[in-house]
């Protein structure tokens, strides 16, 4: 067993003066005025030489590394800053709408949400992976597009080590000898220090947004970093705080450049990171590193990298207290995710055990397995409150039984995820050669990670599920089970979006069951509504590109959209529902109770939430709660917190995010908004800072269910 | 015990914080026979329900639960309390002491903590103690009169129970609520150690310093808050008293 370094919970984890300074200078925004560049024009020569797809976004990648002015900080001991603003076009809109011909791209068109082979990477160095890109490409020399395919990798990879080199060069001339051997040494070579290591992750990971990629994930960080430390650590070259520091170094480093990625909302750019859960062979993979992610993620205390832990029933208390230290401090990470459940369910799902143990969050929450994963895990949604709805009320003006309602919804999930199945069949991935280089196996088959990994499925997520459930639960209740409703009076209602007759939505609001009180009268019917989405997701059959449909309970902004409509959803915004909420109010976000239901507390919500099967909604959304931040003020609070997360692990709930908030902060935050710059909320897979959230975001945020009083 | 036995409970709240040890369930039952000046649970001195006025609206405080009901409650909520249990709080929970023991006499393995005042018949007391896990026992004010002014009851039942109680044999914790000039002040600190370490096996002793928001719900409960000591003036947090007879002593 190893010795954990420091005791996780002694000291609270603080940043050196070197670093307290570069984290000011960074959230100052010091460092933009270097971004001396705002976009570089490269259609011209793509077209001039009529390059392939392949090659042109080998050629993005590599004129975005060399229009990167070097940017050396005097006390940096890891460097990258990007100085180019924008990604630029490659096609001329024109070209690229004749090249789709009929084929969709997903999101902004680059390959996104996926996780690298990081270890992979960190212990081959780019120099191998050039050199069996070569082989392949003696190989397969009769085969032009797996030629063209390698090419562009390798373009990519000489794009990077001349990066390197010229970092390099510019850290000697600035009489940097130390980071001048790292850039000597990294990313060409294997990492042969924790040092390195680090110093070859920021680049290589940088690169990928260059490139346009986005949502990138930094994957099982203490894993594949774990075994550069222990050489480390053994050889007396570090001591556990000079690790601590690099790793904050790191973080900090992490936050640079992401005003720049692309993203709903700032905040929203997926640079996720998975700490602990078992190993690839099954053992405990908890190592000293996954303290020292943790700590130094609390001294940084910066919405970037947004952690994940990985727990089950014997993770030590020990380490959940040093986790809800950063739950204290209102990050609004760790997110927790429940092996007990998370690898069962891939397994179910058709991913090798050892593959399954592997996982990872993409970016926000939905499940993938590092280098294997080529999978678009948020095709799209199903509005769950949409279906309910239609069923709800076509069903009473037939005047049929509520059986009948419930087939009618399973009928209108299959209908919606058949019209999502068959428009992702037209999904096009763009080529991707530099991500490949990061991926395992493409270089080696000569395919492009486009083509495909060991797992190529699709996620759907079921949006908004519990108003969906309380809409069904009080139709039955009060139209059915009590006949204290006529059908013709709440759908008269429904029409009129209750103008008229307040006291009915009243009633509906507060008398019948609602999912989050542990109450079978609502829940059952939330079961009900994910089985039914299962079964769909599962009769869609193959998704044309060797994966499966993924049902999944993440909501995005989809419990926004689902309620005031978009532009980017298919279905239609709903209007009044029968669970008392009025046509625009929002829906509940991923898995929570609904904004307007009073639950019980925080363990019914658990109970609620536990009776799902997860194994066949794999995709990933988590149950979704806000503490009270008074809960933090008493002297066991965070032990309690830890606690509560083990019982997370028993209700056998797959994944959780835990906020911390106090509205009385969160309204002074948006009068006096220059009180409150570093304020970071939650929002769905991805912290933000308040105040930099639109109105109707933050007016979302207030309006959820507080727990606790 | 009849089933049809009820009792009336003003909230139910999950994962509390300071009604003992580890992921706790605390029920709070409504109707407390003591009036302490600086009572934050107002809506819990009446035994019966009562309608709360505030401005987002009116609301139930208190709802009537057969024994079994409330026990049902609880034992679903049991694989999740593994590490903690159940704590039963109020108001004062020994008003209603017969129906709590029907409850307890239904939980099924939860650990149990009795949060009381002290103020109840020996026997309520003893059926009530008897059948929990951990005593959370309040000691306020030593002398009798300072007793009776600030709480409106003698404080001799309280007395003669914490004697039953350290002769129970069951762990139990005294709890002091420090009110700035009232239960925080010197003597009576002192008075309270002495009592403490003159029973058999001292139990560790927890300070509860003053909340501002005490004041907060007496406007929904049709009251005034008018307190008559100085909520403002400083809180004395003295742990001396308790150290110097080397007693147990810890902050909430």
């Amino acid at each position: 067993m190893n010795q954990a370094p420091v005791s996780p919970t002694a000291t609270p984890a603080t940043l050196p003066p070197r670093l307290a300074a570069m984290r000011s200078r960074i959230r100052a925004g010091e460092h933009r005025p270097l971004r001396v560049t705002d976009s570089i024009d490269l259609l011209g020569e793509c077209e001039a030489e009529q390059l392939s797809w392949p090659l042109r976004v080998a050629r993005l990648t590599r004129r975005m590394c060399e229009a990167q002015t070097v940017v050396i900080d005097h006390d940096e001991r890891i460097a990258f800053t990007r100085t180019v603003k924008r990604v630029p076009e490659i096609y001329p809109p024109g070209t690229l709408k004749a090249l789709l011909a009929g084929r969709t791209l997903h999101e902004l068109g680059p390959i996104s949400n996926l996780c690298a082979d990081w270890g992979m990477v960190l212990g081959l160095g780019l120099s191998a992976r050039r050199a069996v890109a070569l082989a392949s490409r003696r190989r397969l020399a009769a085969d032009p597009a797996a030629v063209e395919f390698l090419d562009a990798a390798i373009e990519t990879i000489d794009a990077v080590l001349a990066l390197a080199r010229r970092y390099a060069e510019a850290a000697r001339q600035a009489g940097r000898a130390d980071l001048a051997e790292l850039l000597e040494r990294v990313p060409a070579e294997p990492a042969a220090s924790f040092h390195q290591a680090l110093q070859s992750l920021r680049l290589c990971h940088a690169v990928l947004w260059l490139g346009g990629h986005y949502h990138c994930g930094l994957g099982r960080l203490d894993q594949y970093l774990w075994p550069y430390l222990e050489a480390d650590l053994e050889a007396g070259r570090i001591d556990p705080a000079g690790a601590e520091e690099l790793l904050a170094e790191f973080f900090i480093s992490l936050n640079k450049d992401s005003d720049l990625y692309p993203g709903i909302q700032q905040g929203d750019n997926g640079q996720s990171l998975m700490l602990g859960g078992l190993r690839r062979d099954g053992g405990d993979g908890v190592n000293p590193l996954t303290t020292l992610v943790l700590r130094a993620a609390w001294a940084v205390a910066l919405i970037d990298p947004k952690i994940n832990l990985r727990v089950d029933r014997h993770t030590s208390l020990d380490l959940l207290a040093l986790a809800v230290q950063l739950t204290r401090l209102g990050l609004g990470f760790p997110q927790w995710c429940n092996d007990e459940v998370v690898i069962p369910g891939l397994a179910a799902a058709g991913y090798a055990l050892e593959d399954a143990r592997d996982y990872t969050v993409a970016a926000c929450w939905e499940f993938t397995i590092p280098g294997r994963g080529m999978e678009v895990v948020n095709i799209g949604a199903v509005s769950m409150p949409a279906a309910a709805d239609r069923a709800i009320r076509a069903g009473l003006a037939a005047g049929e039984p509520f059986e009948r309602i419930l087939d009618r919804v399973a009928a209108d999930l299959h209908d919606q995820v058949q019209v999502l199945a068959t428009a992702s069949r037209t999904l096009l991935l763009p080529p991707a050669p530099y991500y490949s280089v990061l991926m395992d196996g493409c270089l080696e088959r000569g395919g492009d990670l486009s083509q495909g990994l060991v797992y190529n499925n699709f996620g759907i997520h079921g949006a908004a599920s519990a108003n969906a459930a309380d809409a069904l639960a009080a139709v039955k209740t009060l139209v059915y089970d009590q006949g204290r409703v006529a059908p013709a009076r709440l759908l008269a209602a429904l029409a009129g979006d209750f103008a008229g007759d307040e006291p009915l939505r009243l009633e509906l609001r507060t008398e019948p069951p609602k999912v989050g009180n542990h109450d079978d009268g609502a829940d059952a019917l939330l079961v009900k509504l994910f089985d039914a989405f299962a079964d769909a997701c599962a009769a869609a059959g193959g998704n044309g590109r060797g994966g499966r449909f993924r049902a999944g309970s993440g909501s995005a902004m989809y419990y926004v959209w689902l309620a005031s409509g978009h532009e980017g959803m298919r279905e239609p915004a709903v209007g009044a529902t029968a669970d008392g909420r009025r046509r625009g109010e929002f829906f509940s976000s991923s898995l929570a109770p609904s904004p307007s239901t009073t639950v019980r507390g925080p363990l019914s919500v658990l109970q609620s939430f536990g009776k799902l099967d997860y194994r066949r909604i794999c995709n990933g959304g988590p149950l979704t709660m806000e503490l009270a931040d008074s809960l933090f003020q008493g002297a066991d609070a965070v032990a309690k917190v830890a606690l509560f997360i083990r019982a997370f692990v028993k209700s056998g709930c797959q994944q959780l995010q835990l906020n911390t908030l106090n509205v009385d902060t969160l309204r002074d935050a948006q009068r006096h908004p220059d009180r409150h710059r570093n304020l970071v909320v939650r929002v769905w897979g991805w912290s933000g800072y308040f105040c930099e959230l639109d109105a109707t975001y933050q007016n979302q945020i207030i309006g959820r269910h507080v727990y606790g009083k | 015990m009849p089933d049809a036995m009820t009792g009336i409970v003003f909230d139910i709240r999950e994962l509390t914080i300071h009604d003992g040890p580890g992921l706790r369930t605390t029920v709070f039952l409504k109707g407390c026979p003591l009036r302490c000046a600086w009572c934050h649970n107002p809506e819990g001195m009446t035994p019966a329900p009562q309608l709360l006025h505030s401005p987002v609206g009116d609301r139930w405080a208190g709802r009537r639960y057969t024994a079994p009901e409330l026990a049902a409650i609880l034992n679903r909520q049991a694989p999740l309390l593994t590490d903690g249990g159940v704590s039963f709080s109020g108001g004062e929970p020994l008003m209603q002491a017969a129906f709590l023991a029907a409850v307890l006499d239904r939980l099924e393995g939860l650990h149990v903590v009795l949060g009381t005042s002290g103020w109840a018949p020996e026997a309520d007391f003893r059926r009530v103690a008897g059948r929990s896990d951990l005593v959370l026992f309040d000691l306020k004010l030593m002398d009798p009169e300072a007793h009776e002014a600030w709480t409106g009851v003698d404080n001799g039942p309280i007395q003669a129970n914490l004697a039953v109680l350290a002769s129970l044999g069951k762990p139990f914790i005294i709890r002091v609520p420090l009110v700035p000039g009232v239960t925080d002040t010197e003597p009576n600190l002192r008075a309270i150690a002495r009592r403490v370490r003159a029973l058999p096996e001292p139990p560790p002793v927890e300070l509860l310093p003053y909340n501002l928001a005490a004041g907060g719900k007496y406007a929904a409960c049709g009251l005034e808050w008018r307190p008559d000591y100085d909520e403002q003036a400083r809180n004395q947090v003295n742990l001396q008293p308790f150290h110097e007879l080397q007693l147990e002593v810890r902050v909430l």
